[in-house]
């Protein structure tokens, strides 16, 4: 009896301590967040808080310098370049590296990836280099085309394409692996089928092979998406909102606004804003995966 | 035989794309490197693309130099992101075994409240960290960071693992139930062994996470002595006046690169395959 209970005990025994390391470092940072998130909270006062209800969202909404609308179309302009750029490099290279021999595919697989597993504030240091001013790579290559120099991260009209493309050398890798991984599971009969049938190259992928690898291709265009709403460190690195709050994305204004101004309440509120749009979307992400993983367990 | 059949054109335009595809990937490092380096008096305009002299200035001088960040940074960095990996490593290959095993009912749930947890990225953890460890004492201390960056670590090994655990024979635990083992002597003298793989990826994804981590350090560790490279290397820049000391810059991110990239080099097949289907839990 004793060692029947023991025995249904055993896996909450073996979960105990991975549960309360993500409670306490993950979960519960969220909750106190929404909580500060309705209180006048400031860095120098963290305890003793009082409620201020709804306060802190509409001080954001009417917020003017810079106007939180504006902000949010950063955010969106970011992250929807992010995901476009990412998406379409990382499919159109998994593809190309799908028709190659296995040896020279995970060799190119290999280097590509290279980006993958560096850190986002060296890369944002990394592109920071290539639009510097006076010795960047983009102006010398400009000059080498007879083009007058630019300055790409201060310029208001560079300023934010020059990120996205930054980020998504940061974030094609996760969606090349990922797409990559989908195409080698697609059966290679039905792809033989299609080239007998006559079907060109162009038809084949478009007719046979994207649409097996399509709710994978949902997964790593909400990856893409999730993590350009998220992205902070390259963007810290690079341009750290400016010029004048140009690149201002909601991860940078939480920021600025609890580091910065010391403001704990206002920073919680979009800290809480923030998080339920990554939310809704994580939804959305587990209802995909676990159709998806059962095909491939 | 290949799997499809291209023309000459398709394969001219093939080979073209990913050539323009690896200069984009590969430039930017390249010239991260070249600046890193050259001595600092050819970092200036106007710049030529091929340095016509190298040194090792740059590196000895930001490690060991007077205006170096030294080695401690990175000695820093290393502490936080090895510890990170062994406690990410136990607490998933717990859950991962749990999960794996046991037909809990509240299992499948466990699971996928762990799957959208990995998902929410970590700027977003940022702020809620910083409120939660100032009020409870934790700021400033490394075994803050150290946990902080565990669990951010651990929702993906969980799942890593789990998998792992599936892969396994239910055989073999049985056979060593049947001779008397418990739970936990079965975990660590029969299962254990062949998780070896499994616990060595989602170690090296959490040691490289934490190796990387910038956003987390930069407000949860005020001390200079403690910073991790990621944080130290912004001494470099000036915002105001927009003075960059590029040679030292560069030869610090060059350095910082150094041990993902051997990482990923030895790792990099296993961690391709299992990228392909974990990666897509990681944003």
């Amino acid at each position: 009896m004793a060692r029947r209970a023991l025995g249904r005990a055993t896996p909450w025994l073996l979960l105990a301590f991975p549960l309360v390391l993500l409670f306490l470092f993950l979960l519960l940072p969220y909750l106190v967040t929404f909580f500060y998130s309705t209180t006048a909270a400031t860095i120098g006062r963290l305890i003793n808080v009082h409620g201020v209800g709804l306060k802190n969202f509409q001080a954001i909404l009417s917020s003017h310098a810079p106007e939180f609308v504006k902000v949010l179309g950063i955010t969106a302009i970011f992250a929807t370049g992010t995901l476009l750029g990412s998406l379409g490099l990382g499919t159109g290279l998994a593809l190309a590296l799908h028709t190659v021999s296995a040896g020279l595919r995970s060799a190119l697989l290999a280097v590509f990836l290279i980006p993958w597993v560096i850190a986002a504030v060296v890369i944002g240091y990394t592109w920071r280099l290539m639009y510097d001013p006076a010795i960047g790579l983009a102006n010398s290559g400009l000059q080498a085309i007879g083009l007058a120099p630019v300055d790409w991260l201060t310029d208001k009209t560079t300023a934010m394409a020059a990120l996205i493309v930054a980020n998504v050398w940061a974030g094609y890798g996760i969606v090349l692996l990922v797409v990559s991984g989908a195409l080698a599971n697609v059966p290679p009969n039905i792809i033989l089928a299609a080239q007998v049938d006559g079907a060109s190259y162009a038809r084949t992928v478009r007719r046979v092979i994207l649409p097996a690898i399509r709710p994978t291709f949902l997964l790593a265009a909400l990856v893409a998406l999730v993590s350009g709403l998220n992205t902070f460190d390259l963007i810290y690195a690079m341009t750290r909102g400016g010029p004048l709050y140009q690149t201002e994305t909601m991860a940078l204004e939480m920021y600025r606004l609890t580091i910065g101004k010391g403001n704990v309440g206002q920073g919680a509120a979009v800290t809480v804003i923030l998080f339920t749009v990554s939310l809704a979307l994580a939804i959305a992400y587990v209802i995909i995966w676990r159709r998806e993983a059962r095909k491939w367990t | 035989m290949d799997l499809v059949r291209l023309s000459a054109l398709q394969r001219l335009v093939r080979a073209a794309a990913v050539l323009l595809a690896l200069v984009f990937a590969l430039l930017p490092l390249l010239w991260v490197i070249s600046i890193a380096i050259r001595p600092a008096s050819q970092s200036l305009y106007p710049i030529s693309i091929i340095p016509t002299s190298l040194t090792l200035d740059n590196i000895t001088g930001v490690l060991f130099g007077r205006d170096g960040i030294g080695l401690l940074p990175y000695r820093n960095a290393a502490f936080y992101g090895l510890s990170a990996a062994v406690i990410t490593a136990v607490a998933s290959t717990l859950g991962g075994y749990a999960l794996a095993r046991y037909n809990m009912k509240s299992g499948e749930a466990l699971l996928i409240v762990v799957l959208a947890l990995s998902f929410l990225p970590s700027a977003s953890r940022i702020v809620p960290l910083f409120i939660l460890f100032s009020a409870s004492g934790l700021y400033g201390t490394a075994h803050g960071v150290i946990l902080a960056y565990a669990a951010g670590s651990t929702p993906l090994g969980i799942w890593l693992m789990a998998g792992t655990f599936r892969q396994i024979p239910v055989r073999l635990e049985q056979a060593a139930r049947i001779d008397g083992a418990g739970a936990f002597l079965t975990l660590r003298r029969v299962l254990l062994p062949l998780a070896v793989p499994g616990i060595l990826v989602v170690a090296t994804l959490a040691f490289i996470d934490g190796w990387n981590s910038f956003s987390l350090p930069l407000i949860l560790i005020p001390k200079d002595t403690a910073q991790p490279y990621t944080v130290a290397l912004q001494r470099y820049i000036q915002e105001i006046g927009y003075g960059i000391n590029w040679p030292l810059l560069a030869a610090g991110s060059l350095v910082a690169l150094v041990p993902v990239l051997t990482v990923f080099a030895i790792l990099q097949r296993r961690l391709v395959r299992v990228g392909g289907l974990g990666g897509a839990i990681k944003g």
